[in-house]
């Protein structure tokens, strides 16, 4: 290990130092001191600022990576998909992050860097499954990735849902985790070497049981991104745990399934990898319909959103079936539109659960009236997370669709439009609610400033996106390209 | 594929042995319960109550903590005997990685969890 090898590692190395100063902060204010000493005073401020600063600092020293480099022995790259996903990742990290800093509920300010250590731990575990392009480091990262975000989920451990939804999500986390590694066994025992260099492209004349363990993975890799039928835990987790939390596990965990799935079964294989076509597209049909017929029923803003998520993977994996260069790039720029919308759909559910104490959708009643600022920023996101033009969400699903017609999906693309019509009539259910319905109470919400900032952030970027898309789908088609040289 | 058909055999074998060690023993031995005799044999305590009640959490934490040990103990001991033909840089290694697993337990010592409560 050299000098050159520590500086392609600096963004990894940020977030493991990072980490261990939140510890290190938890420790010196622990808990267990409240109510002695000097150290009493435990507040929820060092430990998530410092984390706050951490992740932008982490974020900066991406751009110091020289991209496309590869080490320890190709098991580790930095290439353009890498990078592009770390700043996806911490990016959605910090949003997350300004709208819990203002929690109030007593658990995260008492165990505060226990929280923001996990986080730090998970996005760690993130990066390495970004880079990873060998099998067992990619099973280390998944583990490092998910373990905390099982603690994350059950934080509030005294409400009443939390234990189920934290358990639930740890027993389908460790289940998948375990087909992973089963299917990879397979890989090995076919390719005789756990890096993705020396393992064969999984084609059609393949041998059968590498066909066989990457259908295997592919299943795990289906709970990862809650892609049905692997998608039953996801309305209860998001249900019980916070919704600043949920707003990152929403995106960023999927993001890194994506990066693996990419990987995995279209990096460097070109135009052969269409073996895979059927399975991918099988996958999204039945994902879309699942995932927009389930929500139309909920009462629940989170499984609502859960739903409409697992919708949205659908959509992402249209653009992966039509597995080329475009296909890859649109749903790259999907993902991010999503990040946008979604993450900024939960901060505006965070905002209204604070102040109602109520995660119905009654509770946005007359919320047009009550706080017009805050009801049009639902609006924009519902309306991205539809598919209506002018913001980022439109953009996505035509350039998804667009590079599914390219490969003659015709099918797919139908059923998807049909399926975009469902889900506005409930992103506009929710809309009715806001701007039709009557309040009941006349005050305005109260919104706290960060999360008010995070808010904004989202509203930025999905109307940035929807007004502007062009830098993006460079950007985009720049990172895909690389991968099918 | 040929290589695997060795495994599936003593896979099958293992199987049957059981069950044909089982099922031959039970026609052929006497059966003559009495109540000591049905007790739990030599391993284990005496059994007593349900299965299902309630443990305090503090005996998962001290089982976790006792994990990171082992673990610790599991890594030490072939280090120890590889030490000699890998030179410092094992040496950095080690302490890069008691340090994690001592940052760790100072935080685990700040949290009390090695009183008993």
């Amino acid at each position: 290990m050299t000098f050159e090898t520590l500086t392609l590692l600096v963004p990894e190395l940020a977030l493991f130092a990072l980490a261990v100063v939140v510890l290190l902060i938890g420790a010196v204010r622990s808990s267990a001191y409240v109510g002695r000493g000097p150290l009493a005073e435990v507040s929820r401020g060092p430990a998530g600022w410092t984390t706050l600063l951490g992740l932008g600092a982490t974020f900066i020293l991406t751009f110091t990576v020289r991209e496309g480099a590869s080490l320890l022995d190709g098991a580790f790259v930095q290439d353009s998909l890498a990078l592009f996903a770390k700043r996806l990742f911490l990016a959605s990290a910090a949003i997350s992050l300004l709208g819990s800093l203002t929690l109030r509920t007593g658990a995260f300010s008492r165990r505060s860097a226990e929280y923001h250590f996990a986080l730090v731990a998970s996005l760690l575990g993130m990066s390495v499954v970004a880079s990873a392009r060998e099998l067992v480091l990619l099973f280390v990262g998944f583990e490092l990735m998910s373990i905390p975000l099982f603690l994350m989920t059950g934080f509030l451990k005294r409400e009443a849902v939390v234990p189920e939804a934290a358990l639930k999500f740890f027993l389908v986390g460790t289940a998948s985790s375990a087909m992973i590694v089963y299917g990879m066994s397979f890989v090995y025992g076919v390719a005789g070497s756990t890096m993705l260099s020396d393992i064969p492209p999984p084609l059609r004349d393949g041998p059968p049981l590498l066909m066989l363990g990457m259908a295997i993975l592919l299943a795990g890799l289906g709970f990862k991104i809650a892609a049905f039928p692997f998608h039953m835990w996801a309305p209860d987790t998001y249900e019980a745990a916070s919704p600043p939390f949920v707003a990152w596990l929403s995106v960023a965990p999927k993001a890194a399934g994506f990066v693996v799935i990419i990987r995995l079964y279209l990096a460097g294989v070109g135009t052969a990898a269409l073996v895979w076509t059927p399975v991918i597209a099988v996958l999204a049909g039945m994902t879309m319909v699942t995932g927009n017929l389930m929500a139309i029923p909920q009462r629940n803003i989170k499984r609502l959103l859960a739903y409409s998520g697992i919708a949205h993977i659908g959509y992402m994996l249209v653009g992966l079936a039509a597995l080329s260069s475009s296909g890859v790039a649109m749903m790259l720029f999907y993902l991010v539109a999503y990040t946008f919308g979604n993450m900024g759909a939960f901060l505006v559910v965070q905002a209204v659960a604070q102040s109602e104490q109520s995660d119905g959708i009654d509770a946005y009643r007359g919320l047009a009236q009550r706080s017009p600022l805050l009801a049009l920023a639902m609006l924009l996101f519902l309306l991205s997370l539809g598919g209506i033009p002018f913001v980022a969400g439109f953009w996505a699903k035509l350039y998804v669709f667009w590079a599914a017609v390219e490969r003659g999906m015709y099918g797919l693309v139908f059923l998807g439009a049909v399926l975009t019509v469902v889900a506005l009539y409930y992103y506009l259910l929710v809309a009715r609610r806001m701007y039709i319905d009557a309040p009941e109470r006349p005050e305005p919400v109260q919104v706290p400033g960060l999360l008010g900032v995070a808010i904004v952030a989202c509203v930025i970027g999905v109307v940035g996106m929807g007004l502007y898309p062009a830098p993006w789908v460079t950007l985009a088609q720049r990172v895909a390209s690389t991968l099918f040289s | 594929m040929g290589g695997y058909l060795s495994v599936v055999i003593y896979l099958v074998m293992i199987v049957a042995f059981a069950i044909v060690s089982l099922a031959v023993a039970r026609v052929l031995r006497p059966r003559r319960p009495f109540a000591a005799k049905l007790q739990t044999y030599e391993c284990g305590a005496e059994p007593f109550g349900q299965a299902w009640v309630q443990f305090p959490v503090g005996f998962y934490l001290v089982a976790l903590l006792f994990i990171v040990f082992d673990a610790l103990a599991v890594f030490l001991f072939p280090w120890v005997l590889a030490l000699r033909g890998l030179g410092m840089w094992a040496v950095v290694a080690m302490v890069v990685f008691l340090a994690i697993l001592g940052l760790g337990w100072f935080y685990a010592f700040r949290e009390r969890l090695l009183e008993w409560q």
